[in-house]
């Protein structure tokens, strides 16, 4: 027997899902997180579930260890070295004001303060070529600080190293020599893309997290062992594909997005179980909404991430391909409030575990949207984490008062009125994703998850104008489902600015081969074949004159000059398509080339669902729910796990399950399909 | 009453906002100029049909306060029955509202539903090149306004969605990169149409009655706002003065004067007093005063303030036309933003006594507005370099000084990164780097800026502008004034550079280097109240030397062991004052 297992460690618990390769059977288990050492919540939750790792054939973790060390400062003592005259280029940043009108604003605090920042003589030009040797000798120096000092990562990143990376790389050669034990990261392995500022900040945050990464993972990796597992585990990175813990070691900033990735990635494999190629996920928690977009079965990933950014905080670059999540402040502990001049908000602050909602009884006073959705009869009082948990529908209703009182309503349009502002909320990051991106969201699917991505995601859906609303089988593990089906990805990016019309082929073929030749060094060395690679190509093009570009895509193979010609009109459509017009007559140029390498891992056929419900069994009685267009109305109540394959039945009505409750409106129907999925479309009948 | 509730009406409102900021993304992306995608030299935003800013989306801050003026005056102009759908006009008429240079080109189109106007869409931008005197267009030493580059009056370069082709060839004969110049000209007209598709998407989904209820509702709020900070605010007369200092065409000293009158329902600017308008180009019209004025009140009465027509209605400005904050044609504007930046430095520096927790001290204040331009010698095609530089800002209550930030005009703002400028100019940077001198106090000034060119080309043009050369930015509370800014020219074969404040198409030749040199920030407090291990964390970051730490702040430190030596440290500061 072999199964596959995933951990992924969320802000409160950890949840493990495992799959049967044999029967296609999955479980689920919970445990609590465990913030003082997260590798204690993992091993609980394999203990809990009662698996025997030794048959495990895959191993998958999400992990927050990158994005907690970033966020609370808490990674290692870092140094940098940097061309000489630029050591102050990692804080002076893009000297941008976002906060535009307060004289208060604070730039972000560099992650390696100025007493740690090292210059050396050095230049190379923009063609890669030496401009001034490197300094060797001026190296001896900052070993000798840095060792007093008891700097534990260093980080590396010269003018240019995009096109030349010798500089960088002797450099790390002298320092390795003179200091086996520092951990050191050299931007031009990380990525080969022009921006000092950018690329440096990313080189120092790989650094930064590099030994409290690397530690976490070998410890787990080697309780791990202690309990048996035979294979080489895996931890899932941001970019959507999964890498061994040895290839995380060296580059952990790829895991800074590695828990939120699975719930997109597990989206994908839905619409490839079920034949939809186009997507939108849909994740509420406790605190957040996550939302991204799947097109053509591809996920989108961005270089544009930047840690802790806000719209009026300018955050830590990350300039590595994570994939595209849009993420907001309001999920169910997002607390209703009004502003000083009468608005009322929901989010982004958050009531959290504790003191938790109003309803939980545990002294919260503030009204979130649970609250809301709760007296709105969207949520039974009685089946609130299966039962598991008592809540007071009575604490809820007071919570409301204020506001009620407020704008002069009742507390049940009090209620309602929370339920329309976070679903403006969410419709905004669900637009920002798709129509404002260029898409049609009736193309799309729409896959709810969560613990709330079922309650709300129906009525979203709809508003959004989605084909159908998908609401998956344990929807509030559905992110650690997803981690089951990685594959290793490895992302690589080389600069090279070249016009399109006279552009030398062979330089951009022997580009192409070259990112090919090392992605698959890399992979050979872990043992994996050839026949489990495959290569995806692309390249980021511009209109002369323009800096920022379209990644269009590129088929692979050598490229000739008919290939050239269409990548060329793609880039025009595509240019079309993002912002409404295109230059055709106008040059245009390549910026960067491209490539993804995926290692592919066999995908287990998932078993169907066993079909011995029935409605009359499911049924659980009726229940006044609250719905934005239609007022009060009576619903039934059925229970999930005894819904047949099959069924398909009218709203209004509300389907329970342990962790979840799917809210169907008068206009939607409700089937359900062969793999337990509930599939939610506009009834035929009314529109 | 209301036909919509209240909370569909806050959806709505949000989602014109939405429409705005989604019109500023787009033009961003899509520009062929570093000066507006990799600085991000532009804005956006919506008014109501009656030029009512409702949104914007964050920009320069200095375009944004025109926005209101810019629409205005397009409606002055054609007067809203001769507005047609899809139409877009072009204005940049600094006298009559676009209200900024000529170089910031506004354009404005009026956004209909079933035929009858629901609002405007305007976004304005930094044009690289629009002709006049000067590569890059404008000028340090323009007398008149007609040295300056085309001038668009309010035209219409879209009739109905249609291109007026007359102009477009203008503009592409009157400039020195039409190409590029066209270019932005399309995409900032794209990006409107962005926002008309969301307003009409807005006006489909709930009604028009709905949208335009929202908007007055969202109006209210923001009237309700001001009137609720001016509740909290001190109320009285303030008054401060100083000079614009750029010695631009020979002029050293412009004396500039404001008196702040805040009550509980207005704020009141008046520049009475100020120096007349000078045949330099450092002045600004009435509407670059104006949008100071949202700027400065802005920054006084809720940094937080969704920014919008009924926020900004208690700012009234008063003063004779004429002056160097109201200049009238023909005054050359195309360095305006000194006289902008230093009517809002004039504002904050009035309150900050009485206003400490939203004004830090003085900062470098001057964008120094830099143009390195020239004929490649390899395409043989002209470049022009432009950008803004960042320098020091002042200390606050309780920080210090933020070092290397854009300016108060400038917001979200970008530096050109050093592999970009050097891929696309025939220069090297040498030098990037903290500039460090800055005001000394309990809280100490931030940093400016060294950034250092090294001419490759056979030749290049230098234009540059900045004040605060020999008024350094202030300090509060006694803490001290920061430092200057200036511009230093190392010619070849000469050891002493040329510095000054301001060069004027000044030649340069290969080999040769200009370091443009930013202002540290003033300091809050006195030096010596600085806590001892704050200026010990300065010593270890090479910040200040041992020496300075005695000197500005009375710390004696052990340069050995690096602790602070706690007696020595007493004695010397309780000797003085």
């Amino acid at each position: 027997m072999a199964i596959r297992v995933a951990v992924d460690i969320g802000g409160t618990f950890t949840d493990l899902v495992s799959l049967n390769e044999e029967t296609g059977e999955i479980t689920e288990e919970k445990a609590h997180t465990t913030p003082r050492n997260y590798a204690r919540g993992v091993l609980n939750s394999i203990d809990q579930s009662g698996l025997s790792l030794e048959e495990a054939s895959y191993f998958v973790h999400g992990t927050t260890v990158v994005i907690n060390a970033l966020t609370e400062k808490k990674g290692a003592k870092t140094a940098l070295i940097t061309t000489r005259g630029f050591r102050d280029v990692l804080e002076i940043g893009r000297s941008r004001r976002p906060d535009m009108y307060n004289y208060y604003f604070s730039k972000p605090e560099p992650f390696v303060r100025r007493a740690f920042r090292f210059e050396v003589t050095e230049r190379l030009n923009n063609e890669g070529e030496v401009v001034t040797p490197l300094a060797e000798e001026e190296l001896e120096d900052i070993i000798k600080t840095c060792r007093d000092e008891g700097v534990e990562a260093l980080a590396v990143c010269f003018l240019h190293s995009y096109a030349n990376p010798e500089h960088e790389k002797r450099c790390q050669e002298i320092i390795q020599e003179k200091l086996p034990g520092i951990s050191i990261t050299i931007s031009s392995d990380l990525i080969r893309e022009l921006r000092e500022f950018e690329r440096t900040s990313t080189t120092v945050l790989n650094a930064y997290v590099q030994p409290v990464t690397g530690s976490y993972l070998n410890t787990l990796e080697d309780e791990l062992d202690n309990i048996g597992l035979k294979i080489n585990p895996h931890a899932m990175q941001s970019n959507g594909g999964s890498a061994t813990f040895s290839m995380a070691r060296k580059t952990p900033i790829n895991l800074v997005e590695s828990g939120p990735v699975g719930g997109v990635i597990a989206g994908k494999v839905l619409g490839d179980i079920i034949g939809e190629e186009n997507v939108i996920t849909f994740d509420i928690g406790g605190t957040t909404a996550k939302t991204s977009l799947i097109s053509r079965g591809e996920l989108k990933v961005t270089k544009d991430y930047k840690v802790e950014e806000t719209p009026r905080f300018p955050g830590y670059p990350i300039k590595l391909p994570v994939v595209d999540i849009i993420e907001i402040g309001n999920g169910g502990g997002s607390i209703a409030w009004v502003d000083d001049v009468g608005s009322l908000q929901v989010g982004p602050e958050s009531a959290g575990a504790e003191p938790g909602p109003a309803c939980y009884n545990q002294g919260g006073m503030q009204p979130t949207l649970t609250d809301a959705n709760l007296v709105a009869g969207r949520i039974n009082p009685d089946n609130f984490l299966g039962g598991d948990f008592e809540v007071s529908l009575e604490q809820a209703h007071k919570s409301l008062e204020e506001i009620a009182s407020e704008f002069n309503i009742s507390i049940k349009e009090a209620a309602l009125g929370i339920i329309k502002r976070a679903n403006s909320n969410m419709m905004n990051a669900l637009k920002l994703i798709s129509v404002r991106r260029g898409y049609d969201p009736r193309e799309f699917v729409m896959v709810g998850q969560g613990g709330n991505g079922a309650v709300m995601g129906p009525e979203l859906g709809k508003e959004l104008r989605v084909n159908k609303i998908i609401i998956p089988p344990r929807p509030a593990t559905f992110s650690a489902f997803g981690m089951l089906m990685t594959d290793l990805r490895q992302d690589r990016i080389q600069t090279q600015i070249m016009s399109l019309a006279d552009c030398d082929l062979a330089k951009i073929n022997s580009i192409y081969q070259q990112l090919e030749n090392e992605a698959r060094d890399v992979y050979f060395q872990q043992g994996i074949k050839d026949q489990d690679l495959l290569f995806i190509r692309s390249a980021d093009i511009r209109y002369t004159g323009q800096e920022h570009t379209v990644q269009t895509p590129v088929e692979s193979g050598k490229i000739t000059d008919q290939e050239l010609k269409s990548i060329r009109e793609k880039f025009d459509q595509l240019h079309h398509n993002y912002y409404t017009f295109n230059l055709p007559e106008s040059q245009a140029e390549f910026v960067n080339l491209n490539l993804t390498a995926y290692a592919t891992v066999s995908k287990p056929e998932l078993s169907r669902a066993s079909d011995d419900g029935s409605l009359e069994k499911a049924y659980s009685g009726t229940r006044a729910i609250l719905f934005n267009e239609f007022g009060a109305q009576e619903s039934k109540v059925y229970q999930r796990q005894h819904l047949p394959v099959a069924t398909s039945i009218n709203g209004p009505l509300a389907v329970e399950e342990s962790k979840s409750v799917t809210i169907i409106d008068p206009e939607q129907k409700l089937e359900v399909d062969q793999y337990g999925n509930l599939i939610i479309t506009s009834r035929s009948d009314i529109r | 009453m209301s036909r919509i509730d209240p909370f569909t009406r806050e959806n709505i409102g949000q989602g014109l906002i939405a429409a705005a900021e989604e019109m500023f993304a787009s033009w961003g992306r899509t520009s062929q100029s570093t000066i507006i995608y990799e600085v991000l030299d532009y804005a956006a935003g919506l008014t109501d049909s009656r030029a009512n800013l409702i949104g914007q989306a964050n920009g320069v801050t200095g375009f944004l306060g025109t926005i209101t003026y810019g629409v205005k005056s397009v409606i002055d102009k054609f007067g809203l029955d001769n507005l047609k759908p899809d139409d877009i006009v072009l204005t940049n008429d600094p006298y009559t509202g676009s209200g900024t240079h000529l170089c910031d080109v506004s354009a404005v189109m009026p956004i209909y539903y079933q035929g009858e106007l629901i609002a405007f869409a305007s976004n304005k931008g930094h044009w690289n090149e629009i002709g006049g005197m000067n590569l890059g267009s404008w000028s340090t030493g323009s007398t008149e306004i007609y040295q300056e580059g085309l001038q668009f009056p309010s035209i219409k370069v879209y009739r109905e969605g249609e291109l007026n082709t007359a102009v477009r060839d203008m503009i592409a004969a009157n400039c020195r990169t039409p190409e590029m110049t066209l270019g932005d000209l399309y995409a900032q007209t794209a990006s409107l149409r962005i926002a008309e598709r969301r307003v009409v998407e807005l006006c489909d989904k709930y009604g028009r009655e709905a949208v335009k209820e929202s908007i007055d509702s969202l109006l209210n709020k923001g009237k309700q706002r001001a009137l609720n900070e001016l509740k909290d605010m001190p109320k009285g007369t303030f008054s401060s003065e100083g000079y614009i200092d750029t010695e631009s065409n020979g002029i050293d000293d412009v004396y500039i004067t404001a008196e702040i009158t805040i009550t509980d329902e207005k704020f009141i600017i008046d520049i009475t007093g100020s120096d007349e308008q000078v045949p330099a180009p450092i002045n600004c019209t009435r509407y670059g005063a104006l949008s100071a004025a949202r700027v400065a009140y802005h920054s006084l009465a809720s940094p937080d303030a969704q920014p919008n027509e009924g926020f900004y209605s208690p700012i009234e400005l008063k003063g004779p036309q004429g002056t160097v904050f109201t200049a009238t044609r023909p005054a050359p504007i195309s360095c305006n933003w000194e006289g902008f930046a230093h009517l809002t430095d004039l504002v904050a520096r009035a309150l900050a006594p009485v206003m400490p927790e939203r004004i830090t001290a003085g900062h470098f204040l001057s964008i120094m507005g830099t143009i390195v331009g020239g004929i490649d010698d390899d395409s043989g095609s002209p470049f022009v370099l432009c950008e803004p530089q960042a320098g020091g800002w002042g200390a606050g209550v309780d920080k210090d000084g933020e070092n290397g930030l854009v300016a108060i005009d400038d917001g979200d703002t970008y530096n050109i990164p050093v592999e970009v400028a050097e891929h696309k100019y025939p220069i090297r940077v040498e030098q990037y780097a903290f500039n460090l001198n800055s005001g000394a106090g309990k809280y100490r000034g931030g940093y400016g800026l060294y950034r250092d060119y090294r001419i490759l080309n056979s030749s290049a043009d230098l234009t540059v502008i900045a004040s605060r050369y020999r008024y350094p930015p202030w300090g509060v509370a006694g803490g001290q004034q920061g430092s200057p800014n200036y511009i230093e020219v190392y010619h070849q074969d000469e050891e002493e550079p040329v510095t000054r404040p301001t060069f004027t198409n000044y030649s340069l030749v290969e080999g040769e280097l200009v370091r443009f040199v930013t202002g540290g920030g003033g300091g809050y407090g006195k030096p010596e109240e600085r806590n001892p291990k704050r200026v010990l964390e300065d010593v270890r970051d090479g910040f200040i030397t041992v020496e300075e730490a005695e000197n500005a702040y009375g710390v004696c430190l052990d340069a050995e062991k690096m602790i602070v030596l706690k007696e020595e440290t007493e004695k010397l500061r309780s000797n003085r004052p």
